[in-house]
Order: C-alpha cells, then structure tokens, then sequence
C-alpha cells in the first residue's frame, strides 16, 4: 500500500521555485542581459546622435522663431506708488501684466505660419546659431520691459522708430544672425520687425494720446477719437488699436522644441520618440530569450523532469510565464529611467500611466514570449523565427521609424501588432501635452488583450511531453 | 516469501495513430526489485517507461503503483517515482547543489531537510567537493552521476533509469553501477533499462524483453537462460561418422555436423556431456583436434528472441 508521503508543494511555492531558476539562469547569461537591456540603450544612443533634429516629429512648415528670453519686468517705485493711489492709472500703468517680451511672443505667437522656440540662454542661442542649426535667435535683454516702457513719442521718451522699423538695440533687445544664413536669418528679422511694430507703436500712440489728454483737455481727446472712429488711440495693443476681432483660436504660447547641445544631445525630442520606440520593441526580443529557454529546456530534458514532477500543467505555464513578466517590467522600468537618466527624456506629466504602459506591454510581451516556446521546438527555431517575427512586428508597428511618418493606412493596418498600440500610449504619454488618457487606457486594454489571446494559444498547443 | 508487487501493468495498449506502439504489455514489479528492460530500438521501451512516468496515457489497459492508476493527474502517484532519462536532463547554468535544490522542492521538500537530503545526495554520488560548481564545467560522467542524484533527492519508491549509461567512461559507470545497487538494497524498486545487455545482466535479477511493442519474455535471469543450451563444438579424426551415430541416438542432447566437418552438440548439462563425449572418443579410438564450448549469455537469449536482423 501507498506509505504516507510529504505534502505536495503549494502552487504558489512551485511557481516562485520555477521563477527563481530561470531568474538566476537569465542572470547568468550575459548574453540576455546585454539583449534585453544593453542593445536598446545602444541602439537608441547611436540612433540618437546620428539621426537629424527633425527626427520624430511631423514635417512643419511654419517658420520657427527662436527666442532667448532674458527680461525682467521693472516697475519703477513712482509708478507702483502712482498705481496704487489713483484708480484710472492702474489701466495704463499696470499694462501689461507680465513683461513686455512676453507681449512680443503673444504676438508672434498669435502670427499665422509661426511657431516659437524658446532657448534657455544666450550661450546656447550663440552655440546654435555657429553649427548652423539656427538662422537667426531674437535675445530680449533684461531691460526690455523697461525700455519698451519708456518709449515714446515725447522728447523725454525714447524713441525706437528708425528707417528700418523699430531699432531693437534701443530695445535691449538683439538678432543674433548665422551669416551663412542669410536669407533665412532676414526673414525672420523682418517678422521680428513687424512684431515690434506691432507692440510697440500702440503702446507709443496710447501713452501719448493720454498725454494729449492730461494736457491739452478730454475735448481735444474725444474731437481726435471722433475724427478717426476706426481707431481706438487709447488702447495699446495692435488689436484694441484698429478695433480688430481678438483671435478666437487658442493659440499655443510657446511651441517648445527641445535643444539640446553635446554628443549625447540629451533632452532633444528625438528621444521621446526613439526611447519608447526600443523600450516596445525590446521587450518583444524577450520572445526570445524566454522561448530560447524553454527550448533549452526540451533539448536539456529537464521538461520532461518538470512534466514528470507533481506539478499541474497551470503551475508549468505560470512557472514559465511569471519569471518572464517579471523581467519584462524590469526591463521596461529600467530603459524609461534610463530613458530620462541618460538621454535627458521626459515622462511627461502623467507618469502614472507609464507604468501602466510598461506592465501591460510586458503582458503582451511575455504572452509573445510562452507563444513563440511553445510553436519553436528548438532554439534554432526560436532564434530564426522568433526573430523574424519580432523585427517584422517591430518594421510594421512603427518601432525602427516615427509612427506619426506612417501613412494613415498603414498607421491603422500596424494595430494587428501589440508594439503599434504600445507606441500609441506612449506617443500620448510622452508627446503630447495634455495627454487624451482614454487613448492610453483603450491601449493598455488592447496590450492586455493580446497578453491573454497569446498566452490562451500558447496554453492550449504546449505540449509538455517530449 | 515472494513481495508484494508495486507496480503492476495490465494488457497496455498505446497507438500513435496507426501505429501500436504498445500491445498488451503486462508484467509487475516487487518492492525492492531491480527489474531489467531490455529490447531493440524501436521495442516500445521508451513508450512504456513514459507511460510509467504519467508523461503520458495509455491507449488501453492499466498502470498501478500501490494500486493506484498511473496518470498525468494524479500528483500525488507522481511524486513516487524518480526517472533518469536518456539526455543528462540537467541545468548548465546552475550548480549541482542548486539543481538538487530545485528539483527537491518541486517534490515538497524544504529546510533544513532538504539541505541534509542534498548532502547526503552529493555524497552518495561523489559530488560533494564539486557542489558548487556550474554543471556545465562536468564531464560527461560526473552529469549521469548528479542526473542520478537529481532522480533520487525526492527518495521515490520507484526508479526508472532509461539509458543511465550512455557516453559514461567505466570508472563513472562502475560508481554508477554501486550507487544503483545501494539505493536498491535499500528497498527502492528499479526499473533498468539499456541498450548494454550486460548491464542488466549484471544488476537485474528479472528481465523482460520487448519487441515490436510486445513482452516477448518476463523471468527470473537463471529462467531465461533455460531458453538456450549450451554448445559443444568439437573436431575429431579420422572419421566422425561412428561418434556421430552414437550421439544422435539421446534424447538429451542435439547433435548436428557443420560444413567444415565440425559437431555441435546443444545440451543443458555441459560438464557431464562433455565427460560422456570424452568417454566415447576414448572408446572409438578417435583423436580430438579442436574443443569448444559456449555457455548461454543473456545477450544469446535476446539475440535468439528478437533476432539478429538490423532494426531502425
């Protein structure tokens, strides 16, 4: 008869057990520690200094305005008095509300065709226009704001206007110029130009048709502002001063492209693209390494051990399945810190989700990975057609180039791969300002779906007897 | 007093499609027995043997140990059994201490006793100062050794030992062969099967033969060995035709002459026919040129049983 024998192992124990070994034979291979977690950071540090600076984004015709913006708001103390004291000053002393450079970049801004890029020194700006990458940069000086404020017609003011427009040294303000750019570099000077036209001349009119007004009377002000009924000579801004509509559209005030200087160029906008990019398609590569495993496994003959042991099929599969997600997530956390560590990238302002992006892309990924152990029977057949697998899922989801470069069909067609909406998520994560969270939450669902498909084959053709 | 069998098989049938693999195969194992498996490739031994290890189902018929149904569910039978397989089913990339580990606690094991068992283990098989090392630094010896230890560090109640000695060099074999031998004595059932039949001659004391998915034998070694006679093979001068008369006329014996005028006597009794051929040579003034006897091996049985004709 049976003899009393000890207690099979808890499920949870098999599992961890299992999990532990493979964990320690992944460890122990460098090889799959340079695949999953090396070669992506070489890859996207080589990609990253050779690739364009356009890299990643969507081609744009607008002309960019590069601005170094040094100003600092000076509000003399007889104004803040005068301000404080009489009422009907406030208008006209506390405008604008922020610095005068500000207004300038509200009016490039709201200009048709142009995009702002504001660089956060001097130094850098000098830097980008000597390599070329920049034509012109406009640098408002620290004292813009109260050198604009001083403008004005009256002999005691300052007056900016020259034949050219506005004289912007007078300004404190300078067009720092690529002379091997210049036609590029006069474009932008003239609608520089035509911006502080724009600012400056309703400003000047406005304080002195006051002047007008505190000295010569309100009749001689409301004769003048009858005779020209198109034009409001007391507002100062171009708008209120030829009564124009104010632009509905919501302009974005500052249209940041990231610069970035040294080999690594860290913090460019490349890195956005490119960091998620090889996060997606490397965690795929863990197809094979843990199917490679699993083939080691049968050539070894240590399955026929496991399906021998007293362990369910559940407890084989999970056993498998776990030390795989496991080093999925840590794989993915790992390249995102190194993401923002090294390449300077940003997580954008929902880093919560990340992670919900990396763990449901790990899910699909070790779904692919029990799939790809199951179909190959050996590690040859794992190597071959793990990676044809894995690089075509990658050329076609839009890993090894900018899924927004993707025609809109093929961009659609891409979403029978699991990287596409990974790509997707993080595209909304990582580019986008404001992120739309239904586009991620609708693809970590679809990542999750693609997990479960994978892993429901993968349970169901395992054959666990050799 | 005969033991009580273990594990007893029941008219097993296994078909891969139109192939039987299995037909009918029925035998039993005592607590405590090494029983031998011998058969050419293709014999159905590997199918037998995955059967016996719940890797997979029979067709048809029934597989008890303890008088419980051998299959893929039953866990609890499973954790009974120990196999060493063809292949040193090892992992490379772990220590011979870490392979036992992983595999006793897949068995239940833990602690302080799994720690023991281990020690024990690597003693047993002459790994102890090499416990740490990678298996993949072994020789080829030294991984059927701990392919041994791995199939044993559970303690099962049954052993199946499916080619435990391919590729071994005789000094591992011959220590492979103690440990066997020990861990038998001390009442584990073993199930031995190899290609080498002096292997199983030499360690099992039942033996059954398959071929063609069938048992063609299941006996006691010395039993088997009745199968065959032994062989007298002699010359004599001048004329052997009077000594041929003579021996012709037994019922005991089979006499036959060969081409190049030898005689082949077939007898059970080989030292007394031999003394009653000398007797008669004396007797009819003949002169002996050549002698030659040939006892029964198991290797002549499983070659008589199966045949001599090359198999896939």
């Amino acid at each position: 008869m049976i003899e009393k024998y000890r207690p099979l192992a808890t499920p949870f124990f098999v599992i961890w057990t299992m999990a532990k070994k493979d964990l320690r034979v992944l460890l122990r291979d460098r090889r799959s520690v340079v695949i999953l977690l090396a070669m992506p950071l070489v890859f996207i540090f080589v990609l990253g200094i050779s690739l364009g600076e356009g890299f990643g984004q969507k081609p744009d015709d607008r002309l960019r305005i590069s601005i170094v913006d040094l100003d600092v708001r000076y509000v003399p103390t007889d104004i803040k008095e005068k301000v404080s004291k009489n009422s009907k000053a406030k208008t006209a002393e506390a405008f604008p509300s922020g610095t005068w450079s500000q207004v300038m970049k509200d009016d490039l801004a709201q200009a048709a065709g142009i995009k702002l890029e504001i660089i956060p020194t001097r130094e850098m700006a000098e830097q980008l226009v000597r390599d070329g990458q920049r034509a012109a940069v406009i640098v408002f000086g620290p004292e813009f704001s109260d050198r604009v404020y001083h403008c004005s017609f009256l002999a005691d003011g300052l007056n900016p206007l020259f034949r050219d427009g506005v004289n912007l040294s007078i300004l404190d303000a300078e067009i720092i110029r690529d002379p091997t750019q210049l036609a590029a570099s006069s474009i932008i000077e003239q609608v520089i130009q035509v911006s502080a036209l724009r600012v400056v001349i309703p400003w000047m009119i406005g304080t002195a048709f006051r002047e007008v007004g505190d000295r010569m009377g309100g009749f001689v002000q409301s004769g003048i502002t009858k005779m020209f009924p198109n034009y409001n000579f007391l507002a100062f801004t171009w708008t209120g001063l030829t009564k124009a509509e104010e632009r509905k559209t919501p302009v974005v005030a500052t249209n940041l492209d990231e610069v970035s200087t040294g080999l690594l160029k860290r913090g460019s906008y490349r890195y956005q693209v490119l960091v998620p990019s090889y996060t997606v398609m490397f965690s795929f590569f863990l197809a094979l390494t843990c199917g490679g495993l699993f083939a080691a496994e049968r050539r070894q003959g240590t399955l026929k051990r496991l399906a021998a042991a007293p362990l369910s099929r559940a407890q084989i599969i999970l056993g498998k399945l776990f030390p795989c997600l496991l080093t999925a997530i840590l794989q993915g956390t790992f390249l995102m810190t190194m993401g923002k560590l090294v390449f300077g990238m940003k997580w954008g302002n929902q880093p919560g989700w990340m992670f919900g992006v990396i763990l449901s892309t790990a899910i699909a990924a070790s779904g692919m990975a029990m799939l790809v152990a199951t179909l190959a029977r050996t590690e040859t057949q794992v190597m071959i057609y793990g990676t044809m697998a894995v690089l075509m899922m990658a050329g076609i989801s839009g890993c090894l180039m900018p899924r927004e470069l993707m025609p809109e069909q093929m961009k659609e067609f891409s979403r029978i791969t699991p990287h596409a909406w990974a790509l997707d998520a993080y595209a909304q994560l990582l580019l986008n300002p404001v992120p739309n969270i239904m586009i991620v939450a609708n693809a970590c669902f679809m990542l999750l779906g693609f997990g479960v498909v994978f892993l429901g084959l993968a349970w169901t053709m395992l054959k666990l007897e050799t | 007093m005969p033991r009580e069998p273990i594990l007893e098989v029941e008219s097993l049938i296994k078909d891969y499609g139109p192939v039987r693999a299995l037909d009918g195969v029925s035998f039993a194992v005592s607590e405590g027995e090494m029983f031998g498996l011998l058969g050419p490739n293709g014999a159905g031994k590997t199918t037998l043997l995955s059967i016996i290890s719940c890797l997979i189902r029979s067709t048809s018929g029934r597989a008890t140990l303890f008088g419980k149904e051998l299959s893929p569910n039953n866990r609890l039978i499973r954790q009974q059994i120990g196999i060493v397989p063809q292949e040193s089913a090892l992992y490379d990339d772990l220590s011979a201490r870490e392979n036992l580990s992983f595999f006793g606690k897949l068995y239940g094991m833990g602690g302080a006793s799994l720690r023991k068992r281990i020690d024990d283990v690597l003693q047993a098989i002459g790994l102890a100062d090499r416990a740490t090392r990678r298996v993949g630094t072994f020789s080829g010896g030294m991984k059927r050794r701990l392919n041994l230890g791995v199939a044993i560090i559970h303690e099962p109640r049954l052993l199946l030992l499916d080619e435990p000695t391919t590729g071994v060099d005789p000094q591992s074999r011959n220590h492979l062969f103690d440990e066997i031998r020990r861990i038998n004595q001390a009442g584990m059932a073993i199930i031995y099967t190899s290609h080498y039949v002096s292997e199983v001659e030499s360690l099992c004391n039942r033996v059954a033969i398959m071929d063609h998915g069938r048992l063609i034998a299941c006996d006691e070694l010395d039993v088997l060995m009745q199968h065959l006679q032994s062989v007298i093979r002699f010359r004599v001068t001048p004329d052997p035709t009077p000594l041929v008369s003579r021996l012709v006329t037994r019922d005991d014996i089979v006499v036959r002459t060969t081409e190049d005028n030898a005689i082949e006597i077939e007898c059970n009794e080989i030292k007394t026919t031999l003394i009653q051929v000398m007797t008669l040579l004396n007797e009819l003034q003949l002169g002996l040129v050549s002698l030659e006897t040939e006892e029964p091996s198991l290797e002549h049985v499983f070659l008589h049983l199966t045949g001599k004709a090359l198999r896939d």
